[in-house]
Formats: C-alpha cells, structure tokens, sequence
C-alpha cells in the first residue's frame, strides 16, 4: 500500500547540499534533458548525488511504510470474520510485504542495502508513513484501512509510477495492479458493514471518524509550508504537490463515503463549485509533526513488533549467511 | 511493554524494551537473484525482479510465490545477480544508428512500388494516383 | 451409501478441515513477521493454502453431506466439536518449532490427499486432484528448509533436532484412529489412519537422515492423541474466540 505523500526530510541536507556542487554540470545537463524528454533513468546511469539521495529516502520509506503497514491489519487476520474476508486480508497483508520487498530492492539499485534500510528503520533514523501509527481498533477500522488508505495510497503511487527513476516505476507497476485488489476488497467489506446492521453502521461510522484526521494527514502539509523544491519536481522524483493529491484523493472518495449515508467529522469539507476544489478544515499539523518524531499512540509497539521479528528471525538468517559470496546489488 | 495492545498476536509476543539496540549485519539478507518468469508455454522467460536467498534452491522457492503467485506463470529461472554480465548504459550509443540501417529491415524494401512500375510500363501510364486504369 | 458411512465420511472431512482451519490459523500469525520477507511472503502463501483447503472441505460436507454453512461452521462451533489434532493448535513458538511442524503436518497432508486421489467419494477425490500441486510446493518448500538449516551449523541443527522431538508425539497424535474407520476403509474412500502413518513414516524418513536430524524411535514415542474426540489443549479455546469474535458482535449480520 501506501508511500504517503510526504518525503520526511532528514537533518543532514547541507553537507549532501555541498556534495552536490561537484556534480560534473555536462552530466547534468544530459541527466536533466533525459529526463524532460520523458526518458528513464536506470540505476547504472550518471545521477546527482542529491537524486540519487532523495530517491534512496523517497522508495526507502516507501518500503518502510509497507512493512510497518502489515501489522495493524495483520493483527486482525485471525479475527476477520468468516472464509472470504480472512483469505482476502491475509492476501492483502502478505501484498504489503510482497511490496515492501519490491521496493527495498529498487532501493538497493541505487547503493543501499537492505540491511542498511532495516537498520535504519529500527533505530529510527528512517521514517514511515504516519497513518500505521495508530491503532486498528475494530473490523471497521480495517475496512477504512482496506478502503480509504489504500484509495490514498493509489492516489499517490499512480503519481509516482510516472516519475523517471525505471526500477522504482517497474516496482509501482506491479504494486498499483495489487493495489487495485487491496480497494476493491476494502471497498466491498466496507459496503457490508455500511448497509449492514445498526451495530455495524455504527461501528464503521466511529472508525470513520477516528480515521479521518490520519487520512487528511497522509499526503502530508499543505503547499504553502511543504518544504520541497522544484527540482524534485524537475526531476520526477515528486509527481504531485501535497495538496494536488489530497485534492484528487477527496474529490474521488468523498463522494464515495457520503453516498453511504455515513458522515465525515469535518462540518466544513464542501467542494467549492466555482474553483472545483475541495475545502476542508486544516487538520492538526502539529499533532502530524509529534507523530512522525515518535509521539503516536503507536510508534513504539511498532517498532517493537519489528525488532521481535528482526531478533526471532536472527539464527534463520544468520545459519544461511555467506559472507565469502560475491555480491552485487539487483541489476535492474 | 506495559500497556496491553489492541493486537491479540502482539499481546502474545515477549516484545523487548524498544530501547535494546538491534542490529542486522551487513549480508544477513543474503544474496541476490534475478527472477525470470514464462508467462506460458512458447513465451520468453521475462525479467520480473529479485528476491533475496541464501542459494538457488531457496530463490526458486522464494520467487515461486513472490513472482508466481497471481496471474499465469508456469516456470521461473533465478540467476545470481552477481552473475549477469551487462553493457555500461553509457555504451547505449552503440545501438543509436540500428533505426538508420533499413536495409536489415522489412521496410526498407519498396517492392511494390517495383512491381507497379514494371506493371505500368509495358501499359499506359499509370495514373495520377498510383492506380491503374 | 450407508448411514454409518455417511458419519464416517463426516467424521474424516471433519478432522481435515479442522486440522487446515487451525494450523492456517496459526501459520498466518507469522505473517508480517518471518524471518526475512521472503520466507514471510512465502509462509502466508501457504498458510492460506490450508485455510482455503478447510473452506473446500467444509464446503463438502455442506453440499454433500447435510452440513452447515461453511462460515457457521467453522467460526462459531463449540470447542468440544472441533476434531483437530493436539499438533495443529499449539501456538506459533520459534520459528524451528513453526517449520519442524509445517514440514511433520505437510508432509502428513500429502500422503492424505494423495491416497484420496483413489477416493470412490468423488467429491474428495476430485478436491484431492485439484491440490496436488500446492501440496508438491509446501512439502518441497518444508524439505529445502529442513535440510539446509540442518547443514547450516551447530545452533540450527540443535534448534531442528530440538523442534523435532517437541513435534513428533503430537505428529503422531494426527493420525489418531477413528472409531468408524473400517466403514470407510471396507469401501475404498480411503486407506485408514495405520496405513497413512507408514507411508507418512516412509516419506519423511529419507528427509530426515538427508538432514542428518536423528529419529526417535517410534515405538518409544505415546502419540498426543485426543484431539480427535474433542479433547483439546488450552491453547484451542483462546484461538476459537478471537475466530469468533467479530461475528459474535451481531450474528444476524453479514459480515
């Protein structure tokens, strides 16, 4: 599922900043003309080393957030109710790490190991999308997830799969074909529950608006504060502004949720007929900026869950290691 | 951890302090292989990515359900990523002119335009527009 | 067919399923948890393969043999009904205890369907052709592993040989006798539990001396048996509630 759309910048931009400078400008030149002409970058090709250092973080998180992902819906594989439902979220969950893995391995093209990126993930260093820090708390929850944060996460790897770096595209080919899968699923088990029971409604509804500020939160700050530069853009590292997405993200959902008859928590959210955009009441940012630096009320089971498996899995992995091999990273 | 997670499986798991430092060394995801799946008989095997695996054997069992698991696929090949031998992308020029060299291409044999003249000159002209009279 | 081959037949769809139901159960906790994302993609695989089996085999018994709807079945009976062996409903443990269990269990469920391909119950003998190939994958994944942990090193030879011991009594305690076999053996629908534990016994054998793991003797061995009847372990109990537990929010709802 899910990159989010908001790349967490990390602290050390002006030393890579310095780097850059060296960057042969004859290459440049040639990198940024491949690029406007709509070609591919490959992972053996000349690359700015802040290119390749955004990218690196960009498909990283990506891959984190996957990963991380499968635990909040994981949790509910033994509880999904009946046949249909437990083999579609075991399917699901298993996607997200089929993607994860996917997606690690377009990173490792550009020079990082995977090892590095779980590292990296455990200590902290690197971030995830916000959305998995918190709790799934009943069914409903799971079909909000199913539904809505996958529609999210669509919204943003559609965007991403036109940006220039090939590996990364050729991962978010497979991943948005899945995908496709994963809101068809949430979409029907959300349906069932909307047009269900009393207790059903309700519970979907109180899922509903537990989940609304994560979601409003996902693609990230709005443009006027987003720190990104145009050159990501130039680049196609970044396909979309925050709040084009979010845009398109509500303008094809919404409509979806209110003609359920459920309701979202936001008294102000309308489309303005005149500009055809949607207006909405500004989430919390500052509760967004306290959760990406550790303080949701789930950042710390997370990462325990993953360092229990990380630590679990330590003599499978290491009793089949060969450190003498040779090695390359993947070619493509 | 103290407080109860909303997780049944989670609750059940002896999880540590988030504190201990956890390390994975470098080449404790092992190696690396190239998945090449047939989509059916008679088709190329086709590059469809990696997977990580201590040696052959496991890649294949690893890519079965990693690359074989949806849509139709009835073989796999893996190969060692360190193994496969590639141009430089910066050797792309030596293929620049292949579109250039028409005459190693079906297209770049006019023969009708050939036979109609031949056709047309033992006759009346041709006319204007290609077509006999 | 008889009355009392009828409950016979009952009986056998029902221990399989119950057997797939829990161990899928039980497999797919390690789902977003393996040892290295492969094994993990790898592992769910499966464990929905077993879970799907269960959904097939209840399946039968609904259109076959008068039983209930699939999901009522399944999720919402008595602990006392269920008829899965001890081996299935331990919890996940280490990942040693998971593999020795998948490799024991799958290699067990082979031989199963394997002789049900002779089944004179057509719906069985049809539903055991059809799975012939996810079953050749599972036992094939669970021999790979075996074997290379086992030459990988002291520790994870230990943690196999160790994982073997612990799994073998209840392993054995899957081929359970049932009171009613003859009526299924006399008719061809399927060989009896003696006959599926030696062909069992002669496929996992040459696995085992390949991974150079050493075999208890047999007969020293009291199979965990029980399961069968409806005597379970206390960890079935806690797993049935959580299967159940969003259903049991509204019954009268779809879910």
């Amino acid at each position: 599922m899910y990159g989010g759309g908001y790349i967490f910048d990390e602290p050390n931009r002006k030393q890579l900043r310095e780097e850059q400078l060296h960057d042969d400008p004859e290459k440049l030149a040639a990198f940024e003309e491949r690029i406007a002409k709509g070609e591919k970058i490959e992972p053996g090709d000349w690359m700015p080393v802040e290119y390749r250092r955004q990218l690196t973080r960009l498909i990283e998180q990506h891959a984190h957030s996957e990963v991380i992902g499968a635990l909040p819906e994981g949790t509910w594989i033994t509880r999904a109710p009946g046949f249909k439902r437990k083999l579609a979220l075991i399917a699901k969950v298993q996607d997200e790490v089929g993607h994860g893995q996917l997606l690690y391995n377009a990173a490792e093209t550009l020079g990082k190991s995977r090892e590095a990126m779980i590292n990296d993930l455990l200590s902290g260093k690197s971030k995830y999308s916000n959305v998995f820090n918190y709790p799934a708390m009943t069914w409903a929850d799971v079909t909000v997830i199913g539904f809505l944060i996958d529609a999210a996460a669509i919204v943003n790897q559609v965007a991403n799969a036109k940006g220039s770096y090939g590996p990364y595209c050729r991962a978010l080919e497979r991943i948005c074909y899945e995908e496709s899968f994963h809101l068809k699923q949430g979409h029907d088990a959300l349906i069932e529950l909307a047009t269900g029971t009393p207790v059903q409604k309700a519970m979907l509804q109180d899922a509903l608006n537990r989940w609304w500020q994560p979601i409003m939160h996902f693609f990230g700050p709005p443009d006027k504060v987003s720190q990104h530069s145009e050159k990501l853009m130039q680049w196609k590292v970044k396909m979309a502004s925050n709040d084009e997405m979010r845009n398109q993200f509500l303008d094809a959902y919404v409509p979806k949720i209110w003609e359920l008859g459920l309701t979202l928590p936001d008294a102000h959210l309308h489309k303005n007929p005149e500009t055809g955009r949607w207006e909405y009441t500004d989430p919390d940012w500052d509760l967004f900026f306290k959760v990406i630096n550790g303080g949701g009320p789930c950042n710390q089971e997370r990462l325990q869950v993953r360092k229990w498996a990380e630590t679990e899995g330590r003599w499978v992995r290491k009793a089949l290691m060969k450190p003498e091999e040779r090695k390359v990273m993947p070619v493509a | 951890m103290s407080n109860q997670s909303y997780d049944p499986r989670v609750n059940r798991l002896k999880l540590g302090s988030t504190d201990d430092p956890i390390k994975v060394e470098e080449g404790e995801n092992w190696n690396i292989y190239e998945v090449f799946h047939q989509e059916k008989r008679g088709a190329h095997h086709e590059h469809v990515g990696c997977v990580h695996a201590p040696d052959p054997q496991l890649a294949l069992v690893f890519a079965k359900e990693q690359f074989g698991r949806r849509k139709k696929c009835v073989n796999l090949w893996v190969v060692r990523s360190a193994d496969i031998l590639a141009f430089d992308l910066e050797d792309e020029d030596m293929f620049a002119n292949n579109m250039e060299k028409t005459y190693r291409d079906a297209s770049g044999f006019k023969v009708m335009e050939k036979i109609n003249k031949f056709k047309g000159a033992g006759k009346q002209p041709p006319a204007k527009d290609g077509k006999e009279k | 067919m008889t009355t009392a081959q009828q409950q016979a037949i009952t009986d056998l769809i029902t221990k399989m399923a119950d057997d797939e139901l829990i161990l899928g159960h039980r497999n797919s906790e390690w789902t977003g948890l393996g040892p290295i994302m492969e094994e993990d993609i790898a592992f769910s695989s499966m464990a929905q393969d077993k879970i799907g089996h269960a959904w097939a085999l209840y399946r039968i018994l609904q259109e076959q043999l008068q039983g209930q709807d699939p999901d009522q079945f399944a999720f919402m009976r008595a602990e006392a009904d269920f008829k899965c062996c001890h081996l299935v409903e331990m919890p996940i443990g280490t990942y040693d205890f998971s593999l020795m269990r998948h490799f024991l269990f799958d290699h067990a469920e082979a031989v199963r369907y394997d002789s049900l391909q002779q089944s004179s119950f057509e719906p069985l003998q049809q539903l055991s052709r059809k799975l012939k190939g996810e079953l050749k994958y599972h036992t094939l994944h669970a021999d790979a592993w075996i074997i290379q942990l086992c030459r990988a090193g002291e520790e994870s030879y230990n943690r196999l040989q160790a994982a073997l011991e612990t799994c073998l009594p209840l392993a054995f305690g899957i081929f359970e006798p049932a009171k009613e076999e003859q009526e299924l053996t006399g008719a061809n629908i399927y060989p009896g539990e003696r006959a599926l534990f030696e062909r069992w016994m002669d496929n996992i054998y040459p696995v085992l001396v390949n991974a150079s793991l050493n075999m208890p003797d047999p007969a020293g061995i009291s199979p965990q048996f029980g399961g069968r009847y409806g005597e379970h372990t206390p960890h079935l109990r806690p797993l049935l509630q959580e299967m159940g537990e969003v259903f049991r929010l509204d019954p009268t709802a779809n879910w």
